[in-house]
């Protein structure tokens, strides 16, 4: 303490009008006591904030500095063993040199000519009359504009009104039952912080397994850092109101929605070990953290290793038609979540990237699929990419009118695969609505729904096969 | 009062770093790096200035770190990076946490990093040069400056007065680019190497095709480049450099550039009785706001195109091909530099005689029309023509001589085509090879002439495609992938003529 007390003194000496002291803390000291974030998925977080307070008996008026710039005001709670909350502010009117000078209109300021030629200086006192458009002062019995002249002038303020504010700052007024240092919990709701998971799969395709290791991804962009925070992250989207205004911060802008094949095959039914709040999984960060501002900060919560995981082909033909070219089947990467055969664990939602070792067991990036939340025992199919070497043309063979509002269409699959081992195709045949009926077909068909029939095809290493389908339909 | 500066940093220093070590990366050891397509991109060529493949970066980084508590950070990452995909491997369970902070150092969160400190105010008379120093505090940042000095409170330059405010450091937290950093416990103090591995935007490929064609029209000499493009400012030295075939699936994704916040300057109003604009400030606080966003660099030249390689004898350093799970690497087998904002070209293959036909084609929508045909090289991807192995997509130029002299005959493109393919390569319009249809009888048995007329001084060989409803007399028309097909060998200086019929 004593550096501080010398600093103090020092300070005084050295310029008696600082000795009031500076109504903004410098930044590096943080006014946050002991925080405890928690975070969800959708742009969201509550944040618990336990700070000591010297409250004096009764009434009295409590400036909160450090809370998220994008607070929502609306939902500030405070409590405190003995302290009644009388009235919650939010205040936004900012500190500016426009605001001063309005706030000084009927006041006197002092005003410093500065000599062009000279740079001699002369000292008058002037009372500000109007500040709109320009600044009209009286100096004496003279009216005159501020620096009509073009000539510099520079106005000195006797001090700041005390209803302007560096930053947007949270006042209570609270009630207290008698004097004395207490813990007061200060909670509210702030956007701005975010959270997904990311996903390193290491797929090892000659033995069937893949590693797997799980990050949560926690971004802060709401202007204000979160000092040695305990951290929460709960999967899942809370039901949020429509928020018409906000104070500061800003969401990025959403990335345009994708179309990928695939995702949660089949919806799993076990119960993940972690942590759980109603609905949702809970992500407790294992220890205290300080999430900055502008931040993006990872965290591992999965690490499975040798998990059964198989590569598969699947092909969709939109409507009964030509393909002026063979088209790339889309490669598949197929692994179930559940507890005996596979990750064991609920997966938050989040990005898979997908690596694989090259000839020099190097990893190699080679595709990436986003997933939604998937229960722990989901049997999960994601598209990393398109195969280069297997490759599907689906042709018209036929097309004739049996009867009015009949038709019947011969359709030729061909599959080739120019990969050295024998691989299964999955040939999904869609556009079947309406009473589309196969009429013969080469290789039996399974009709997945209404809309869809589906081959699977086996072709043969370095080699090519054929289906063809007749189809009875309306068009 | 010089003692309290310091005072000052230092708490600023314990508060931010909560007593930990900070370890920096300069640079990498040994880097590779795996280049991408973009997919979406098609067969459009590449746009230096919006790249939209990626790079799989993997550096090898020899660090040194205390016992406790340290922050590794990494510099030198491109700045693509997408942090999400950042991979830390070597150092085992030390790792508490990845971090990327994109708040970076620029004037504007200088002077924010400075409200409620003291900083000092320098002013200059214009008169005799004197500076005059003195302390003052920062009391408000956000829409102009104010401060407050031992005579009260001012609002910087908004005097006319040349004044600026000087720090005395640089606030911890901030720096020049965004930065990667890994909190690390470790009981002992560690020595090894650290693989870092990201996936970063701003890169992109394609394989640039040169077909040299033989006087008879009946083979080509097949090379390709393989151009890779780094649109990054970081370069990449002496890296091992692969690039990858095929089309992946990428989720696209928002990543924050880093916040660059200009310091801005507004005063109260300054109208004035005369509309002659003062010389010594602006008048406008508008004018004098320093704008910290990035500048857009003069695009640069367009690329050349690809000039053939000679042809000559070995030495030549060609791109290795190999499986990679579904799609194709090519690996340069030697180390290069892929430097920042540049492309880059590396022999991809030489197929020295590739055995094509050359057709002209056209698609027979129906109606009454006259058109040129389009010139198709057409081959098979396989060693009996030549070829037989994997085509990633590109352009091709097609080249031809003529009394010793190398003229562009026509340009074109393919997909990515594997073994056993047909491939077509589009080269262009063949304007004196022309097809005339005329509809003869329109009464539900629609009756077609079609007659094509060829002014080369060679037989030309046209496949004209027909909807499945065409029949003609005899077999002229066979089917072939959804489409009938008329296939005919048009004289020299002569024509061909086939009479079709749509409907019953």
């Amino acid at each position: 303490m004593r550096p501080v007390f010398l600093l103090c003194t020092a300070l005084a000496a050295a310029a008696p009008s600082f000795a009031q002291t500076p109504a903004v803390p410098a930044p590096s000291q943080t006014a946050q006591g002991d925080v405890a974030v928690t975070i969800y998925n959708n742009d969201r977080a509550l944040v618990e904030d336990k700070r000591m307070l010297d409250l004096p008996g009764g009434r009295s008026r409590q400036e909160f500095r450090d809370v998220s710039a994008s607070i929502e005001p609306a939902t500030v709670t405070l409590n405190g063993r003995g302290v009644g909350v009388v009235e919650q502010n939010f205040d936004f009117d900012l500190l500016s040199p426009d605001a001063l000078m309005k706030n000084a209109v009927g006041q006197e300021v002092t005003l410093v000519r500065v000599n062009p030629a000279s740079g001699q200086e002369t000292r008058e006192r002037a009372r500000v009359l109007a500040a709109n458009g320009g600044v009209v002062l009286q100096i004496g019995d003279r009216i005159e504009v501020l620096r009509d002249d073009g000539l510099p002038a520079r106005v000195i303020f006797d001090g700041v009104p005390v209803s302007l504010r560096a930053r947007p700052t949270l006042s209570v007024t609270v009630d207290s039952q008698g004097a004395g240092r207490r813990p007061v919990t200060l909670t509210y709701l702030t956007t701005g912080l975010a959270w997904a998971a990311d996903y390193v799969a290491l797929f090892d395709e000659a033995n069937g397994r893949m590693d797997v290791q799980g990050w949560v991804t926690l971004t802060n962009n709401s202007g204000t850092p979160y000092v040695n925070a305990s951290t929460l992250l709960v999967a899942g989207a809370v039901g949020q109101a429509p928020n018409r205004y906000g104070y500061g911060g800003y969401a990025p802008p959403p990335p345009p929605p994708p179309p990928p094949p695939g995702g949660m095959v089949r919806a799993g039914m076990e119960t993940s070990g972690r942590e759980r709040i109603g609905d949702f999984y809970l992500y407790p960060l294992p220890e205290r953290t300080t999430i900055a501002d502008k931040q993006t900060k990872q965290v591992s919560f999965l690490d499975v290793k040798n998990a059964p995981a198989a590569r598969a082909y699947e092909f969709r033909n939109g409507w009964l038609s030509t393909s002026d070219q063979p088209i790339s089947a889309y490669t598949v990467l197929r692994f179930s979540s559940s507890r005996e055969q596979g990750l064991g664990d609920a997966l938050p939602a989040g990005t898979v990237r997908v690596y694989q070792r090259d000839a020099r067991g190097n990893p190699q990036f080679i595709g990436e699929h986003r997933i939604d939340h998937t229960p722990m025992g989901s049997d999960m199919s994601l598209a990393t990419g398109q195969a280069f070497d297997v490759k599907v043309r689906p042709v018209v063979e036929e097309r004739t009118k049996v009867s009015s509002g009949r038709w019947k269409t011969r359709m030729r699959y061909t599959v080739t695969n120019a990969g050295p081992k024998p691989i299964t195709v999955d040939v999904v045949q869609a556009g079947l609505w309406g009473d589309t009926r196969i009429e013969a077909e080469s290789l039996k068909s399974e009709r997945l729904s209404a809309d869809e029939a589906r081959w699977r095809v086996p072709v043969a290493a370095n080699g090519q096969a054929t289906v063809t389908a007749t189809f009875d339909s309306r068009y | 009062m010089p003692r309290t500066l310091p005072l000052l940093a230092a708490a600023a220093l314990a508060a931010q770093a909560h007593g930990q070590s900070v370890v920096t990366s300069p640079a990498p050891a040994r880097v590779s790096v795996t280049v991408y397509r973009d997919s979406d991109r098609g067969l459009d060529p590449l746009n230096l200035q919006w790249l939209g493949g990626y790079a799989l970066v993997s550096e090898i980084r020899h660090v040194r770190l205390p016992a406790g508590e340290s922050e590794l950070r990494f510099e030198g990452v491109t700045s693509g990076i997408v942090p999400q995909s950042a991979i830390v491997t070597g150092l085992g369970p030390a790792v508490l946490e990845k971090n990327r902070d994109a708040r970076l150092l620029s004037p504007g969160s200088l002077l924010d990093a400075s409200l409620g400190e003291r900083v000092t105010l320098r002013r200059t008379s214009r008169a005799t040069g004197k500076t005059q120093v003195q302390d003052a505090i920062v009391r408000a940042t956000n829409d102009g400056v104010v401060i407050q000095t031992a005579a009260g409170i001012e609002a910087l330059r908004c005097t006319g007065l040349p004044e600026t405010l000087v720090e005395s450091q640089v606030p911890v937290g901030l720096s020049a680019k965004p930065t990667l950093s890994v909190r690390i416990r470790s009981p002992e103090p560690v020595e090894t190497d650290v693989t870092l591995s990201y996936i970063t935007n701003n890169f992109d490929w394609q394989a640039n095709y040169v077909a040299e064609q033989s006087a008879d029209g009946k083979r080509i000499s097949l090379f390709a480049w393989m151009t890779l493009a780094n649109g990054d400012e970081t370069a990449l030295g002496d890296a091992q450099t692969q690039a990858v075939a095929g089309k992946l699936n990428r989720q696209r994704v928002w990543i924050s550039p880093g916040e660059a916040k200009p310091i801005r300057i507004s005063c109260w109003p300054q109208g004035t009785t005369s509309d002659i604009p003062s010389e010594i400030v602006p008048l406008t606080a508008q004018d004098i706001v320093v704008t910290g966003s990035r500048m857009m660099a003069p695009p640069p030249p367009p690329p050349p195109p690809p000039a053939a390689a000679p042809e000559r004898g070995g030495g030549d350093v060609i791109a290795q091909e190999e499986r990679l799970g579904e799609v194709r690497l090519y690996r340069v087998p030697i180390e290069v530099t892929v430097a920042s904002r540049s492309q880059k070209q590396i022999a991809l293959l030489r197929q020295p005689a590739v055995r094509v036909e050359q057709i002209l084609t056209l698609r027979d929508y129906g109606g009454n029309f006259e058109t040129p045909l389009q010139r198709v090289l057409v081959t098979h991807n396989r060693s009996a023509e030549g070829l037989g192995l994997p085509l990633p997509a590109g352009k091709v130029a097609l080249f031809g001589q003529k009394d010793g002299r190398r003229i562009l005959l026509g340009e074109g493109s393919i997909d990515d085509h594997t073994l056993n393919e047909k491939v077509e390569i589009k080269v262009g319009e063949s304007p004196g090879v022309r097809a005339k249809q005329t509809v003869e009888q329109a009464d539900g048995r629609d009756r077609y002439r079609l007659v094509v007329t060829n002014d080369m001084d060679g037989a030309q060989t046209v496949e004209i495609e027909l909807p499945l409803e065409a029949r003609a007399a005899g077999k002229a028309l066979v089917k072939r992938d959804g489409w009938m097909l008329w296939r005919a060998a048009v004289p020299a200086n002569g024509s061909a003529e086939l009479v079709y019929r749509i409907g019953s």
